[in-house]
């Protein structure tokens, strides 16, 4: 670059650049970078303390205590001397409400991200994504009070008629249409003739009465049902789901969004109605990043500590039988929530140890199930983009 | 498939997305709308005279002259409460020594207690030690219930073994029926208003008074601005090392494998449970680092602070990537450096949209628990001032929601506290998302133009 010239002919070298400048300005873009880099691998070297300051605390329980009563023992008497300290129970627990939350926020949530991405206009969905941010915004503690305070007395003194309603409502729909499709599909081998409609008829009506008896049975034990305690997994179950929908609902829908337009219109260029495009050929294109969205919210449910912990009951055992969701429970983060008050007392001993070791367990799971939905979605978005 | 069975199919398959939809609504609209409508008792509420002496006494606030006026009048009434009681404790003096006697005694200490519940301290009691003992109901309908108490004895009915027992109630005046105590009753239920003098109430101070042994009375003020020091505290530290690492990660990160390490482990610090958070801010912050003596603000929202890291850096790469490239051609068109580009014309550009990650991340931290449990949170405490947020802990919102809900010892009789809190705590975490929706709206419009 030339001489310039500023400010009357007075001679400026502002906009020289002379061998000095330009190496400093190279040692400033290096100091400056390096410090841009530093900060950025913050979060790095946090998650790696992480994992370094709870494992070293949770090992000394697994050197004291090994592994073998840890993993396959329920009694769990941490303040006994000595103390037993099986958390299969605990474990077991965590799992159970967790597979309860997906069990209700998976369809749910699936549903109602398809619902979001390809079946309500635009106006519309502008509405419904605050509700979806305001469910994920309550903070726990708040669900965790309404599942303690107003749902669990709910449960408990009108256990029997809620199942009932809920059964009545959730599966009646569902029977009903089963019993038409069904009668359908036994019909359509007998092509044309008048026969067919009578058929038809008939075998409707006789499903649709064994359809309603069958679900005035479930109903009528749902209601008989006596629910001895409110704080139960069913409860904390429900509450979780509530939690984790917002996950779910929005990561599967970024995923059902990435699925490109051209899919979606050959589809319909072959004659399918909305529901057989979604069903066959939108959900497995964008079958990956929806198991990703389950995942995190899978995720969501197993590290909440506020609402399992307020409204679980909290009780170390092994619900009988074994799927009995109408039971008390007692999961890993409120054991850790609740046993540190007493056991930080006693720094050093297995039972403060042993709480960390339920914490490097959580924090190993949510590392690995982070690391294969990840996996997952990068997977997809190669495929999609023809890779 | 039949034609038609496919057109319901679709339209079923309709009707189940909406539904999941409207379910979600109802589930948001049932968990808040019982909070919002029994939080707004805790600070409108028919307060008696007992709740008007009280903060007199304890916060000087009111009138005393009208106050002492009313008290004059009130106790004319609690007098003759108070001289029938005496009537029957003279009248059970001279009864014999047997069961009639003995059962009459326990129902009396009963009634007693109640009274006191109502009224505060009887004549004869001794000057109780306990706040919540020297003051009668402080709220009407708390009030009513004892009426209730003290009109009905309670019992429960065994008599079918294969169903829960059920409760019903027995008038209590026909226990004491032929004693002096009898006429107690009728009166009480008579007279309670005059008794107490419930006025509508608008008590502010719920938000602005400290709490008085231990939640009973009093306001939630310094839960309040624990909770504000702990979140804001959070904010100061990973605000600004989000943003930067954001830029990082937009304009400077290239494409390679360390690049990709980092923000998986941006995405691992996300998904860890927030207990665990808790885990290591106390192995970490408190008994290694050791940041403070034990629990402490600092403490807690260094730990905060690592927890909402990844949201803020996430939203403020959102942000800095909807910046058109436009605006940063025309910049480095111009001759400026890439640096000066970012600070003089992508940061203002994404500002609107970094800070409403800030904000979401705020109330996250505000309404966060499980991470304060071990670093930061007591149950019982005073306001701390700015000075003690290095060594001190704190009551907070979030935490003695827990604590009054679960552990606290008359957990069923502050029940209105509890809601207050709660509504507190949504309230500060939902208008924190809702300014933030608005202004991304705004933005939205923005960039279309």
């Amino acid at each position: 670059m030339a001489e310039a010239t500023l400010d009357g002919g007075k001679k400026s070298d502002a906009f020289v650049l002379t061998p000095e400048k330009l190496r400093r300005q190279r040692i400033a873009r290096f100091f400056g970078e390096g410090f841009l880099l530093l900060v950025a691998s913050f979060v790095a070297i946090v998650v790696l303390f992480i994992f370094y300051f709870v494992a070293v605390d949770a090992i000394p329980f697994f050197q004291q205590r090994g592994f073998v009563e840890f993993f396959s023992s329920t009694n769990w008497y941490p303040a006994d001397e000595p103390g037993e300290f099986g958390a299969l129970a605990i474990i077991y627990g965590s799992g159970m409400v967790t597979i309860g939350s997906a069990l209700i926020a998976v369809p749910l949530g699936i549903s109602a991200a398809i619902c979001l991405s390809d079946v309500l206009p635009f106006s519309i969905r502008q509405y419904a994504k605050p509700v979806i941010e305001m469910l994920a915004a309550i903070p726990s503690v708040a669900y965790g009070f309404f599942a303690l305070v107003i749902f669990a007395p709910l449960l408990q003194n009108y256990g029997g008629p809620i199942l009932m309603w809920a059964w009545w409502l959730i599966a009646g729909p569902f029977v009903i249409l089963a019993v038409i499709v069904v009668s359908d599909l036994l019909t359509s081998g007998d092509k044309g003739g008048a026969n067919r409609e009578t058929m038809r008829f008939i075998v409707t009506a006789v499903l649709g009465v064994l359809a309603v008896l069958f679900l005035y049975w479930v109903g009528k034990t749902l209601n008989a049902i006596q629910i001895l305690s409110g704080t139960n997994a069913l409860n904390v179950s429900l509450i979780l789901s509530f939690m984790a929908l917002p996950t779910i609902v929005s990561v599967s829908e970024d995923s059902l969004q990435a699925v490109g337009r051209e899919l979606r219109e050959g589809s319909y260029a072959l004659g399918a109605t909305r529901a057989e495009t979604i069903v066959k050929t939108v959900l497995p294109a964008a079958s990956s990043g929806i198991l990703a969205a389950v995942i995190l919210g899978i995720m969501r449910a197993i590290g909440e500590t506020m609402v399992v912990w307020m409204a679980s009951g909290n009780s170390s055992h092994i619900p009988d039988p074994w799927y009995n969701y109408l039971d008390s429970i007692r999961t890993l983060t409120a054991t850790i929530a609740g046993d540190m008050g007493e056991a930080d007392q006693v720094t050093g001993s297995a039972r403060y140890h042993v709480l960390f070791a339920m914490g490097l367990l959580l924090l190993v799971f949510s590392f690995i199930s982070n690391l294969v939905s990840e996996r997952i979605v990068v997977r997809q978005r190669k495929i999609l983009a023809g890779e | 498939m039949d034609l038609g069975t496919r057109k319901i199919l679709d339209r079923s398959f309709t009707a189940v997305g909406v539904t999941s939809i409207l379910l979600m609504a109802m589930a948001l609209l049932v968990v808040i709308v019982p909070i919002f409508s029994n939080g707004i008792g805790a600070i409108f509420f028919k307060g008696t005279i007992e709740h008007r002496k009280l903060q007199y006494n304890e916060f000087r606030k009111g009138n005393p002259d009208v106050l002492q006026q009313q008290i004059t009048e009130t106790d004319s009434y609690r007098n003759n409460a108070f001289s029938i009681v005496e009537a029957f404790e003279a009248e059970m003096e001279g009864m014999e020594p047997g069961e009639k006697k003995k059962e009459y005694a326990s129902q009396y200490t009963s009634v007693r207690k109640i009274l006191a519940h109502l009224l505060g301290p009887l004549p004869g009691d001794m000057e109780p030690i306990l706040l919540r003992y020297q003051y009668g109901a402080t709220r009407w309908e708390k009030a009513e219930e004892a009426l209730h108490e003290l009109m009905f004895v309670t019992k429960w009915d065994y008599s079918d073994p294969t169903k829960m027992a059920t409760q019903y109630f027995v008038p209590r005046a026909d226990e004491f029926a032929g004693t002096a105590l009898a006429d107690l009753f009728p009166y009480m239920e008579n007279n309670l208003e005059k008794m107490l003098l419930p006025e509508q109430t608008f008590y502010w101070g719920f938000i602005t008074e400290r709490s008085l042994d231990a939640h009973i009375f009093g306001g939630i003020w310094a839960e309040i601005q624990g909770t504000f020091f702990l979140a804001v505290g959070a904010m100061l530290f990973a605000f600004p090392l989000g943003v930067i690492a954001a830029i990082y990660f937009t304009e400077y990160a290239k494409d390679n494998f360390f690049t990709s390490i980092l923000r998986s482990a941006n995405s691992t610090l996300a998904g860890v449970p927030s207990i665990v958070f808790g885990l290591f801010g106390l192995a970490f912050f408190i008994n290694t680092m050791k940041v403070s003596e034990s629990k402490s603000v600092l403490a807690g929202s260094l730990t905060l602070a690592i927890m909402i890291l990844p949201t803020i850096i996430r939203a403020a790469e959102e942000a800095i990537l909807a910046v058109p490239k436009t605006y940063k051609e025309a910049s480095l068109g111009l001759g400026s450096t890439k640096w000066r580009t970012i600070v003089t014309v992508i940061l203002p550009a994404a500002l609107p949209g970094i800070i409403t990650g800030g904000i979401i991340s705020l109330g996250r931290a505000a309404g966060e628990t499980a991470p304060i449990i071990f670093t930061a949170a007591v149950s019982v405490g005073a306001t701390i001032g700015l000075a003690d947020v290095f060594n001190s802990p704190t009551p907070a919102l979030s935490w003695n929601i827990y604590n009054l809900a679960s552990e606290h010892e008359a957990a069923n009789e502050i029940r209105h506290v509890q809601y207050g809190m709660v509504l507190a705590l949504i309230s500060i975490v939902l208008l924190l998302n809702l300014s933030a929706i608005l202004l991304r709206a705004r933005i939205s419009q923005k960039l279309k133009g």
